[in-house]
């Protein structure tokens, strides 16, 4: 019965000033969370714009990908180059805003806020160049291309996650294009696509889950991209044999087949 | 890879379009983004897996002051200082054993690998504040808690309590009081709901203070509002039975305790 008593005393004395100093602390607790909260919406904000600017690229590039070789294509992946240069200076925006010259820590803290519109522009970069060289970009091109001017300052770390989700939603964009090629008559690059992203589904495949948990997702986008590549191929081998040393006819029925696919709207 | 090169003598299953030579460049490409791209991501796992160990005998300790601040429930109220009391020196334990963590996280990468450290700091915030409350009545602050436990509280080398992690964890001490709040009435003790309900009731207003967003905080938060009711139903059960030891003359409150209740609530309620 003692404890009850001698529990009792801190209330009466306690009680007003206790609340007063938590309106103090808790002050210092909303300043610094409102800080925080600004400079996360200031990224999301610069994050969308780096992603409408990356499915522009895009867009871009679909509309003359299928002309390899002629002055359309090179002015095509001219101005593309352009629309990816002013991606970048978003990521010099993006570099200020990432690095507190006043909090070492800073980077790490606030980049994944970043990472969505980080993924589309691998995912713009790497088809065109796919388009120019017909290879796969790796990382470290990436990385040289997100730098300034001075050989050792990184706008953005482009992390391995970033890296390979950006490249499985370039299977999407492949597929578009394979689509796109056929019915331009030309039957040899959804071959090559094909056997394209088919490899990079089987490295894709290699990974396990809980390496990479939103990579999941993506594998089933990338298959299903994959059987419609199949399928072009499939088509187009059986109208080789029927119409053989006839291309003409071919282009024109390959036209005509792919109809279907390209009615599909473009998500990117 | 050499071997495609010659297309004359291709098998007929080959594809008869493209050239050999020029697929397997283009494919080879593949294999030289992805391969060491895959060899960084399997590297990276290794790192998270290497700091997950590294906090394994951090989260021991934590697991046995949350076992030993358990106890509360079960003893007599005299006893309940000494309880908070020995929990904090359990986690003092954890002080020189963020070292081995630290020293793992490659500097300014601190946030990078937090996801590995965060729960776990949120658990530990959570005992303090709670040992503290049982032992001064009082909300231990952010840096209170970040000395408890041997991290910084800002950005500098080694684990860092961030504001979010200590807002949660508290909220979790928070969350345990309401059965505290139960636990003591049965053991008879009437003025611990009443230091519960007045504590809980100010942090709450604290909260209410900051401008949330839609994340774990502004979730963890809105729970608040219903430990705060369940700690208040308690004093209202023993105010209807004469039993709140404020309300009540103090010097009767033991003998309501013994005697019937329901003589009181007129007066009291």
């Amino acid at each position: 019965m003692a404890d009850v008593i001698m529990e009792a005393a801190p209330i009466a004395e306690a009680g007003p000033s206790r609340r007063d100093q938590l309106v103090d602390t808790f002050t210092s607790y909303r300043q610094q969370l409102d800080l925080e909260n600004e400079r996360r919406e200031r990224l999301i904000i610069l994050s969308r714009s780096i992603t409408q600017q990356s499915k522009k690229v895009i867009f871009h590039l679909h509309r003359c990908a299928t002309l390899p070789g002629t002055p359309a294509f090179d002015k095509n992946i001219q101005t593309a180059r352009t629309m990816v240069q002013k991606i970048v200076e978003s990521f010099a925006q993006v570099s200020a805003e990432l690095r507190d010259t006043s909090d070492a820590e800073s980077y790490w803290r606030w980049y994944r806020n970043i990472s969505p519109g980080l993924e589309e522009f691998i995912e713009s970069i790497s088809f065109l160049h796919y388009l120019e060289h017909r290879q796969l970009i790796t990382c470290q091109e990436i990385q040289n291309t997100l730098k300034e001017e001075g050989p050792d300052d990184t706008l953005v770390v482009v992390t391995p996650d970033d890296f390979i989700l950006g490249i499985s939603d370039l299977t999407g964009e492949l597929m578009r294009f394979a689509t796109n090629a056929l019915s331009t008559g030309d039957a040899e690059t959804p071959q090559e696509i094909c056997a394209f992203v088919r490899n990079i589904k089987t490295y894709f495949d290699g990974i396990p889950t809980h390496h990479l948990r939103q990579l999941s997702k993506k594998q089933e986008e990338t298959t299903r991209s994959l059987m419609k590549i199949e399928k072009l191929c499939y088509e187009t081998q059986l109208r080789s044999i029927e119409y053989d040393g006839r291309r003409d006819v071919l282009a024109q029925m390959s036209r005509r087949d792919v109809e279907g696919y390209r009615d599909q709207p473009i998500e990117v | 890879m050499a071997t495609g090169a010659q297309s004359g003598g291709l098998p007929s299953d080959a594809v008869p379009i493209s050239s050999g030579t020029l697929r397997e460049t283009r494919l080879s490409s593949v294999d030289r983004a992805l391969g060491s791209v895959i060899a960084s991501l399997e590297k990276e796992q290794e790192l998270k897996k290497a700091i997950r160990e590294a906090m394994e005998p951090i989260e021991d300790i934590s697991r046995r002051a949350a076992s030993t601040l358990n106890d509360i429930h079960s003893v007599h109220g005299m006893d309940h200082r000494a309880i908070a009391q020995r929990t904090l020196d359990l986690i003092e334990q954890v002080r020189p054993l963020w070292t081995g963590v630290s020293t793992l996280i490659p500097a300014g990468e601190f946030y990078r690998y937090s996801f590995a450290v965060g729960p776990t700091l949120r658990t530990l915030t959570q005992l303090v504040a709670y040992a503290i409350f049982i032992i001064q009545d009082a909300l231990a602050p952010s840096h209170d808690v970040a000395r408890h436990l041997g991290v910084q509280e800002d950005s500098a080398d080694g684990v860092i309590l961030t504001a979010d992690d200590y807002l949660q964890g508290v909220i979790g001490a928070i969350n345990e009081l309401p059965r505290l709040s139960v636990n003591a009435v049965t053991a008879g003790n009437y003025h611990l709901p009443l230091r519960i309900a007045s504590f809980v009731n100010d942090v709450f207003a604290s909260y209410s203070q900051l401008n949330l967003r839609n994340d774990v905080l502004r979730r963890k938060f809105d729970s608040l509002k219903y430990d705060l009711k369940k700690c208040e139903d308690v004093i209202y059960d023993l105010t209807l039975r004469g039993l709140n030891p404020r309300s009540a003359d103090v010097s009767s409150a033991p003998v309501s305790r013994t005697s019937a209740p329901l003589g009181n609530t007129g007066s009291s309620a």
